[in-house]
């Protein structure tokens, strides 16, 4: 008996580990066979078609660099990259502040906190077409609010937001903090939750200050999921292109142009998809290169 | 059983998914369950379009063994979205030519089936305006339905007994300044004009005589003067409003906030159409487009509209005897019932078009349409999309005061000839 359980025990095993290899691969499938058809061909694709010269229709003819070259003598290329820059420079810490401090905030037992949240969450699952449509009407230059606000206040002249070359890029980066910040708040505040209260009585006792606390023991508790929301506004920062088409569509001028913008504007209203996709590449290389700076710095603060 | 559904389930999930990414590019048979062959065109909003759902009743009923089916794409994604089909493969038969510059582009890449043997086979090429703006070295790819061409609007009851009949833009200056009335909310303002480019500049090339893919730009500079100075004046709603609002120049007519509005004749129809559904109490009229020179000469610019066949068309043939029956005369009286302007044209045509309900037919209505030389919106060339995305952006620092006239003028100057090699 003991002798017959030993010699089927290993092939019914293999039998169930086989069946559930099979399960589990069920499972994944439908959404491998997703990611590879929507994301992972198109992208190694894009890599091919930058070094052609492909108008969407005719045979792709190779052209190795030209694509690259043109780029570096491209005005466009550089406006938008530098629009990029300055919109992720505003964007990232004012958002990291903003959402940081509610949360720091609304993690105190309030009356009313869970409304809060809420109303400071409810931007982040608004449509961004309606967000934009309704930050275009508060911020018209004449008959907007904003700028109503800003007269009976004393400012005579208030600026032009989304029609000032000076201001169109501050205006967007405000709107698009206004909607984000709800969002990185529920992050912070689920890391608020993982730092231990008993931390916090050790440094009341030994006589922290409330700065004192924020920075000894709320800013390195909060370390990770600083990390993780920086990396993730960093994307999302450098891949920026919703709000602008709907809020500026990149001017006035191509002083909100931005690299999403000149890559959809170079493959589809052009017609360049070659040209097009090498500038995705360079957006890709670039992301990737500061993503991984700030794996980096993390890593080397961590030690 | 219920197990093997848990385990069958997702994978027949994964084929699913799989085979509808397969089918992605347009998929169906090419037939109607009732054995009539089917004829897909792309077109732009459908419902509040008249002329398109008037055209497929019209072929219909002419050959009931059709079926015409619109694929219908909002307005402003249409040349994006038409571009994304045909680069996907798209069997779409019918493809509308919203405008000529992206015509071209699909003509020289050779995604429109050749239409020369249909032209060579028309009786009297000079009844259809606009033909030979598709002329592509001696080939046609398409054959225009519509040509519209630009004239002045206006409100019967806040113009009054002003002449907008002979207007130069220096009187028009004058009048909008005249009637514009009120403050706040309750302003009147004596025009409108639209955020579009061409309000200035395509006005200026054809009245001046300027091309706009030239590189030499000063031609606009006084265009530009008018326009700022009806605006400083306070007499349209501000340039940098009208963008940021999105505001519609149908809105500020229709609502009786501006007087007068330069606008394309295809908005007769629109505002025909309103009118009949009540939603428009405007009693309006067309005047001829306002001119540089008083020499009694009116000088427009325009747009035709064409029907073109998909080379990879599933019903081709079918789809050719759409756009020339859509394109000649039988499409024209079509046309000419809902307020649209066709491009065929005879005295027929004309007696029709002015004799729908709620059109304005005074001697000024009736002038406005026959000017004596209507020029394309913006010349053929595969620098077209490029130079008018660069004539736009500065268009827009001039009007919106962040530039001055000639430093904006130099600027185009400067970046059509380094940037559009």
């Amino acid at each position: 008996m003991t002798t017959v359980t030993t010699r089927t025990a290993p092939a019914a095993t293999r039998r169930r580990r086989r069946r559930n290899a099979l399960i589990g691969w069920s499972f994944v499938l439908p959404n491998l066979l997703g990611f590879a058809a929507l994301t992972l061909v198109p992208v190694a694709g894009t890599f091919v078609v930058a070094f052609t010269d492909w108008d969407s229709y005719s045979t792709p003819k190779w052209v190795g660099l030209a694509n690259f070259r043109r780029m570096r003598h491209d005005d466009n290329f550089w406006t938008a990259l530098q629009n990029t820059c300055w919109y992720a420079a505003g964007h990232i810490p004012l958002t990291l502040a903003a959402s940081l401090g509610l949360a720091v905030l609304l993690n105190q037992k309030l009356r009313g906190v869970g409304i809060l949240r809420t109303a400071f969450f409810f931007p982040y699952v608004t449509s961004l077409v309606a967000v934009a449509v309704v930050w275009n009407m508060l911020l018209s230059p004449d008959i907007g609010p904003v700028n109503q606000l800003l007269r009976h206040l004393g400012w005579s002249h208030p600026p032009g937001w989304t029609t000032s070359t000076d201001w169109s890029l501050p205006a967007l980066i405000a709107t698009s903090v206004w909607r984000d910040m709800g969002y990185y708040m529920v992050l912070f505040l689920a890391g608020l939750q993982t730092i231990p209260a008993e931390l916090y009585e050790a440094a009341r006792m030994d006589g922290a200050g409330p700065w004192a606390r924020f920075r000894h023991v709320t800013m390195p508790g909060l370390r990770p999921t600083t990390f993780f929301v920086t990396v993730m506004l960093t994307i999302s920062s450098f891949k920026v292109f919703d709000l602008v088409q709907v809020m500026t569509e990149g001017g006035p001028g191509r002083s909100t142009l931005v690299l999403s913008q000149l890559i959809f504007r170079e493959g589809i209203t052009h017609g360049r998809f070659g040209y097009s996709s090498a500038v995705s590449l360079a957006l890709f290389v670039i992301v990737l290169a500061v993503t991984l700076a700030q794996f980096q710095i993390q890593r080397r603060s961590e030690r | 059983m219920r197990m093997t559904t848990t385990r069958l389930l997702p994978v027949a999930l994964a084929a699913t998914l799989f085979g509808a990414a397969a089918c992605g590019s347009g998929g169906g048979s090419g037939t109607t369950s009732d054995g009539r062959t089917v004829v897909k065109i792309a077109l732009w909003n459908y419902q509040t379009t008249p002329e398109f759902k008037a055209l497929i009743d019209g072929f219909e009923a002419k050959y009931p063994k059709i079926d015409v089916q619109p694929v219908d794409i909002l307005a402003d994604d249409y040349p994006d979205k038409v571009t994304t089909m045909l680069a996907g493969g798209d069997r779409t038969d019918v493809l509308t030519m919203k405008n000529v510059t992206d015509y071209a582009r699909y003509a020289t890449r050779g995604q429109l089936l050749p239409l020369t043997g249909s032209v060579a086979g028309l009786p009297d090429k000079s009844a259809y305006a606009g033909l030979a703006d598709y002329d592509l070295g001696g080939q046609y790819y398409a054959l225009p339905y519509r040509q519209d061409f630009w004239v002045l609007f206006y409100n019967k009851k806040l113009v009054g007994d002003a002449d907008v009949s002979h207007l130069t833009w220096s009187g028009f200056d004058s009048l909008a300044k005249q009637l514009t009335t009120g403050s706040g909310a309750s302003k009147t303002y004596g025009t409108y004009l639209h955020t579009w480019r061409s309000v200035v500049q395509a006005v200026a090339s054809a009245q001046t005589g300027g091309d706009l893919l030239g590189g030499d730009y000063g031609w606009m500079k006084d265009q530009y003067g008018i326009a700022l100075d009806v605006q400083k004046a306070g007499a349209t709603l501000p340039f940098a409003t009208a963008s940021s609002q999105k505001t519609t120049y149908d809105s500020q007519f229709t609502t009786g906030k501006a007087a007068m509005v330069p606008m394309g004749t295809w908005w007769a129809a629109a505002l025909l159409a309103e009118k009949a559904e009540g939603k428009n109490p405007v009693d309006w009229g067309m005047a001829p487009l306002p001119q540089t020179t008083a020499d009694g000469k009116t000088v427009t610019f325009g747009s035709p509209t064409a029907f073109a066949v998909n080379k990879k068309a599933r019903n081709a043939d079918a789809a050719k005897q759409f756009v020339e029956w859509a394109s000649g005369p039988q499409g024209a009286a079509v046309l000419a019932k809902v307020g649209l302007v066709p491009s065929y044209h005879d005295s027929s045509v004309t007696s029709t078009f002015f004799g729908v309900r709620g059109m304005p037919t005074d001697a000024a209505s009736r002038q406005a349409m026959q000017p004596s030389k209507v020029q394309l919106e913006m010349p053929v060339s595969d620098k077209s999309s490029d130079i008018d995305q660069i004539l736009t952006e500065e268009h827009e620092l001039v009007m919106t005061g962040e530039k001055s006239v000639d430093a904006g003028i130099k600027e185009m100057d400067h970046r059509v000839k380094t940037e559009v090699q």
